[in-house]
């Protein structure tokens, strides 16, 4: 890598002070160091007070090439526009992690085409993921660390040492200078202009003739303050992926039902999902009848954490309630770090048991209703003078290519029973009878011609469901997303602390204004790391108060910018 | 600061070299944390149908042939002949297969093996804990588990009887 | 008169007082060789009327965004149509702050429009009031989206005085090639605001005459089990179909100037009906852009960089530096609190993720690094003048397609995402 400045070998000042390799300005007193600097006329090289660079040296080793790599803020541009175009990259298709399900290697060539297939092939289909990404991202946290060690402890030497006398070509080559004649005694002069200086928020230095005004210095730390946060904000990103500090799972939760949250010890109730919808009158004229807008997607929780025979599956936990909370979109649940948010529903009601009677259908005679769960069912009922042993379930039932019933799914979408009745008035094996809780199913799979088949003529049982009290089923499903994440604090601190030195550094200005009265002549120079014109406009009124009368643009030395 | 700038330097870049290398090495390999080849088979709790809970710690230092399955799922009947037949043909020398049954009650998965007519331990995921910790997504999946508690394969998919044969022979002679 | 309509009335009266607040800021600059008065006092003058119509307007602009909350019951930046009224709210306030602090006449002639363009581009959008969705339900609704748009105002003023910068600096007299490069991109920069407008004049005149044509394509895939799905999407032009989407059918079709039909179809990796209406669009706006763009060339007899040029004579190129600077520098921090802070808090909140890589995430965090970019390559590298005015220039094509450009080209999880 090639060096802007010229490494001088002799970086001993004229006034006797001894710099380090890569200085441009005398450390004490602001003299131009380099010979051909000091011939020019051009603005003075203020940036870090032109002192060195931690890392400047003469003879660079192997750690000294890298350390320097990474010192460059020239490299650190190139990271941040490398950064800004791979995230840009990005946005071309959609992410494979927007999908839930989808096979990559297909999708981005059957939805994009070629260049969908490309897209994949490249890798940018998780370019968020990919190791150059995390490496640029790495980079620039090492250019974050590097370059503000190397800037920041020199300048704040320098800025601890500042002397106050300090060469005329270092005033003069300012951004803001002025030259004029003054018929005082410095001393005295000097002495008058601390009064509006101070008013004006300086802190003023005299030394005889020559004056040092200073104010907000706190403001040239801002960039390192900023700089620190980021540095924080990417450890706390990096460190939400150890394991233990981040949980991420979509579960669904039927409505009434207590669910165990994997990997923790709580369960959570959904005890009422409600969505709602606007209603005509809350619509725009021109959306009424065309569009359907949600209004409301709520969850009644009730969280629980276990507190005795947790892990254990062959006993039942015993809960203790912890938290309760309506789950919104923007009001996740809380507790102690887990967070569960509102994600998906759906409105398919699940069944969950039915009470059925048994019934004489000859006489109409009923024998008393018995309870029948989907999961894990009791295995024999007792129906009045009548025993019913149940021989099969099918969760959702289905006949497999060899024409035998069978369960497509573990959900209960169309439950069915095979019981065993025995009792009065049937054979001695007992009599086979299919049940279908679900009217559509009981239509659709014909129940009534299987039972005849497997009854024979002489049937007369039927098991019937009296009325909706005795069917019970969750309405609703409610999708939440539990999440915990422990390193947020600590985002949220980096972010805080960026924002600080955002203000710091952009909304203060550290200004200084160094002056000296010799035989009559006045001369003053100012710096400032930006705003010129809000300066110049002060260093006016200040000298308007000790009458020295100027206009705002003869102070302007060319370049005043930044 | 002068002699001391070398080794901060050194400690400096190091840190960044260690952090660096963490956040690349896990954002590239995986970090979903499912088991791989070669990585440790998790441990799980179920409930057995014998009403005990089993761990897979009881089959340490045994070659463990661990089957997900479902009896909706028409490859997983399809291959329960081949895994009751590799289980008597290798039980006795250190090799167990245990079906692990995904989210379905006692009397299915009773019937179901009544049915196909199988004798290996059988486990109940009800909560699914072991499908999210193994990351198994379609039915059937299989991980062959060597003596060392380490995943030697995974297959998904139905198996046949002779793959089945060349991977446990693999699992017991490595 | 119900609140809402006193707020759109109120609307209409601050577009129209910023137009003259513009015309006047034109006087207050074009008119100081003519008038009878000096130079200064003419501009000083008249740049203090247009300063107050410019604020009156913006004040009823304020009336006007006060009356809709109170109105709609709800923070009126939830659609494109609020959210863009809002902008130019904030351009306003932004070139308000900046003037106060700078005083320069000249900016309004710049500024000023910016926000009017803003304005003419949100009355493209549907201007009812639409309830909130429960997602949009959050106090961080009003933070978020008004802070950053404060912010990107900001960097709208930084815009304005990047290219004012250049109009003053680039020297349109020279020949020589790397100022010749300079003319054109500065000629480019302005067809592309000319371009803008001429969209917004295409949309308007259509929209007046009442134009409509619609197309219907039906798609056929095949769902996971085997079963053929058909659905048929319809899309209505507003603006004559100089292209048809890929393999549509012309349901209906209004005749202009004796064209009957489409001129041709999109390609077919334009995927969707929408693709190609969207195309039609952008050819239309290109059309008419260059219909405008010649008619001001033919009127000006010169590039038009070269016309403008003069108009900034006088005024210090370093001022204007520093105004690019200091605008952007101002709206730095409070896009990087609202576009970037809160909107990771109120992801947070919402979705359980401060981060998702979201395609108008992706683009917050894009304008952030090219402003952090412009902001080390200036304060560390030296980057001041001509290379610092692109980059301002540059920044805010960059923060428009943010705004607009992932909305109409990437759907994402952004609720304005498609909304045209």
């Amino acid at each position: 890598m090639n060096r802007r400045e010229p490494l001088v070998s002799n970086t001993k000042c004229e006034c006797g002070h001894q710099n380090p390799v890569g200085t441009v300005l005398c450390e004490a007193c602001g003299k131009p160091l380099d010979e051909k600097d000091r011939e020019s006329a051009d603005n003075l090289e203020m940036r870090y007070d032109g002192v060195a660079r931690r890392s400047q040296r003469v003879n660079p080793g192997i750690i000294d090439l890298i350390w320097n790599f990474f010192s460059s803020v020239k490299i650190a541009i190139y990271l941040i526009v490398l950064t800004l175009l791979g995230s840009m990259l990005g946005t071309i298709f959609p992410q494979e992690s927007t999908f839930l399900n989808i096979d990559a290697s297909t999708y981005y060539k059957e939805t994009y085409g070629t260049a969908g297939n490309i897209y994949y092939r490249l890798g940018l289909s998780h370019t968020y993921e990919s190791w150059w990404f995390v490496t640029l991202l790495v980079m620039i946290g090492a250019s974050l660390v590097i370059c503000s060690l190397d800037r920041v402890l020199p300048l704040y030497k320098a800025l601890t040492r500042q002397k106050i006398r300090k060469h005329r070509q270092f005033l003069t080559r300012q951004k803001v200078v002025l030259v004029t004649k003054v018929e005082e005694e410095p001393e005295v002069w000097v002495a008058r202009l601390s009064e509006p200086l101070k008013k004006k928020g300086y802190r003023v230095k005299t030394d005889g003739g020559a004056l040092l005004a200073e104010k907000h210095r706190f403001s040239r730390w801002g960039p390192y303050v900023i700089h620190i946060g980021l540095i924080i904000f990417l450890l706390a990103v990096l460190a939400r992926g150890l394991p233990g500090l981040n949980m991420d799972q979509h579960l669904a939760f039927q409505q009434g039902e207590v669910t165990k949250i994997p990997d923790t010890t709580y369960y959570l109730k959904n005890e009422k999902f409600t969505v709602e919808f606007y209603t005509d009158d809350e619509m725009p004229e021109e959306f009424r009848g065309k569009k359907v807008l949600p209004k409301l997607y709520e969850t009644k929780a009730v969280l629980y954490e276990c507190t005795a025979d947790c892990i254990d599956p062959s006993k039942e936990p015993k809960l203790s309630e912890v938290a309760v909370h309506d789950i919104r979109v923007n009001s996740p649940l809380s507790y102690k770090g887990l967070k569960a948010y509102q994600f998906d529903y759906d409105l398919t009601p699940v069944l969950r048991s039915v009470q059925p009677e048994l019934v004489n259908s000859a006489t109409g005679e009923g024998y008393g209703k018995f309870k029948l769960d989907m999961k894990n069912p009791q295995r024999t009922f007792q129906s009045g003078p009548y025993t019913l042993s149940l021989k099969e379930k099918y969760m959702d039932f289905g006949l497999n290519d060899e024409g035998q019933p069978v369960s497509k799914s573990p959900y209960p979408n169309a439950p069915a029973f095979l019981f065993l009745i025995t009792g009065p008035d049937l054979p001695a094996e007992g009599q086979q009878y299919f049940y279908f809780p679900k009217q559509v199913d009981k239509e659709q799979f014909q129940q009534q011609a299987i039972n005849d088949k497997l009854g024979g003529s002489g049937r007369f049982l039927e098991l019937e469901v009296q009325g909706m009290s005795d069917v019970d089923f969750a309405e609703s499903t409610s999708y939440l997303n539990i999440r915990v994440d422990r390193a947020m604090p600590f985002v949220w601190v980096g972010a805080g602390i960026v924002m600080l030195g955002l203000v710091l550094g952009f909304y203060w200005q550290h200004r200084r204004i160094w002056l000296n009265l010799e035989n009559g002549e006045l001369v003053l120079g100012g710096h400032t790391n930006k705003n010129w014109f809000g300066f110049r406009r002060e260093i006016v009124s200040i000298l308007y108060k000790v009458d020295v009368i100027v206009d705002e643009k003869s102070l302007d030395n060319g370049g005043g910018l930044a | 600061m002068g002699k001391a700038r070398k080794p901060i330097q050194i400690i400096i870049l190091s840190v960044i070299l260690l952090l660096g290398g963490y956040a690349i090495g896990s954002s590239v390999f995986g970090g979903d944390g499912k088991p791989r080849e070669g990585s440790k088979a998790p441990s799980f709790e179920l409930l057995g149908l014998d009403g005990l809970t089993h761990t897979l710690d009881e089959y340490k230092g045994k070659s463990v042939v661990l089957n997900f399955w479902g009896s909706w799922c028409g490859p997983c009947v399809k291959e329960m002949p081949a895994l009751q037949a590799q289980w008597e043909k290798w039980k006795d020398q250190g090799v167990v297969v245990i079906g692990v049954n995904v989210g379905e009650d006692q009397m299915t998965v009773e019937n179901f093996i009544k049915l196909v007519d199988i004798d290996f331990p059988v486990v109940m995921d009800s909560g699914r804990s072991a499908v999210r910790s193994y990351g198994v997504s379609p039915l059937p999946t299989t991980f062959f588990i060597n003596t060392k508690g380490k995943v030697d394969s995974i297959h998904i998919g139905q198996l046949d009887l002779d793959s089945l044969d060349g991977q446990i022979g693999k699992l017991v002679n490595p | 008169m119900s609140l809402l309509d006193f707020s759109s009335d109120v609307f209409i009266a601050a577009f129209f007082l910023y137009s003259g607040a513009f015309m006047l800021f034109t006087i207050a600059i074009m008119g100081r060789r003519w008038s009878g008065r000096k130079p200064e006092e003419h501009t000083a003058r008249w740049g203090r009327i247009a300063f107050m119509v410019s604020s009156i307007g913006l004040l009823c602009h304020l009336a006007y965004f006060i009356t809709r909350w109170m109105g709609s019951g709800h923070i009126p930046v939830s659609n494109m149509y609020e959210f863009m009224t809002f902008l130019s709210m904030m351009v306003m306030v932004a070139f308000t702050v900046i003037f106060a602090i700078y005083r320069k006449i000249i900016l309004g002639v710049f500024a000023v429009p910016i926000s009017i363009i803003v304005m003419a581009y949100a009355a493209v959008f549907p201007q009812e009031v639409q309830p909130l969705i429960p997602s949009l339900k959050s106090i961080y609704l009003n933070i978020h989206v008004t802070l950053a748009a404060l912010g990107e105002s900001f960097f709208a003023v930084g815009f304005a005085a990047g290219l004012m910068y250049l109009l003053r600096t680039v020297n349109f007299e020279s020949k020589e090639r790397s100022d010749r490069k300079q003319q054109r991109l500065v000629e480019f920069t302005l067809f592309s605001i000319i371009v803008i407008i001429g969209f917004l004049g295409s949309v308007f005149a259509f929209r007046g005459a009442g134009y409509e044509s619609v197309f219907v394509r039906s798609n056929v895939t095949i769902d996971s089990s085997g079963q053929e799905d058909s659905t048929i999407e319809k899309v209505s032009y507003k603006m004559p179909p100089i292209v048809a989407p890929y393999h549509s059918e012309t349901e209906v079709f209004q005749s202009f100037l004796g064209i009957n039909e489409p001129l041709f179809e999109a390609p077919s990796w334009m995927n969707g009906v929408n693709a190609g209406r969207k195309f039609n669009t952008v050819i239309w706006s290109l059309l008419s852009g260059l219909i405008l763009y010649g008619i001001l060339r033919l009127a000006v007899r010169k590039p038009l960089g070269k016309a403008i040029h003069p108009v900034l004579d006088g005024i210090d190129e370093n001022d204007l530096d520093e105004i690019t600077y200091r605008a952007i520098a101002i709206g730095f921090p409070i896009f990087t609190l609202g576009a970037l802070i809160f909107a990771m808090i109120w992801a947070q909140v919402a979705w359980g993720r401060f981060w998702g890589w979201d395609p108008k995430e992706v683009w917050a965090l894009v304008t952030w690094l090219f402003y952090s970019a412009y902001l080390h390559l200036r304060l560390a590298r030296g980057w001041q003048g001509r290379k610092s005015a692109w980059l301002a220039v540059l920044g805010f094509l960059v923060v428009m397609f943010t705004l607009v450009g992932v909305n109409l080209v990437i759907a994402g999880l952004h609720s304005y995402a498609g909304t045209d």
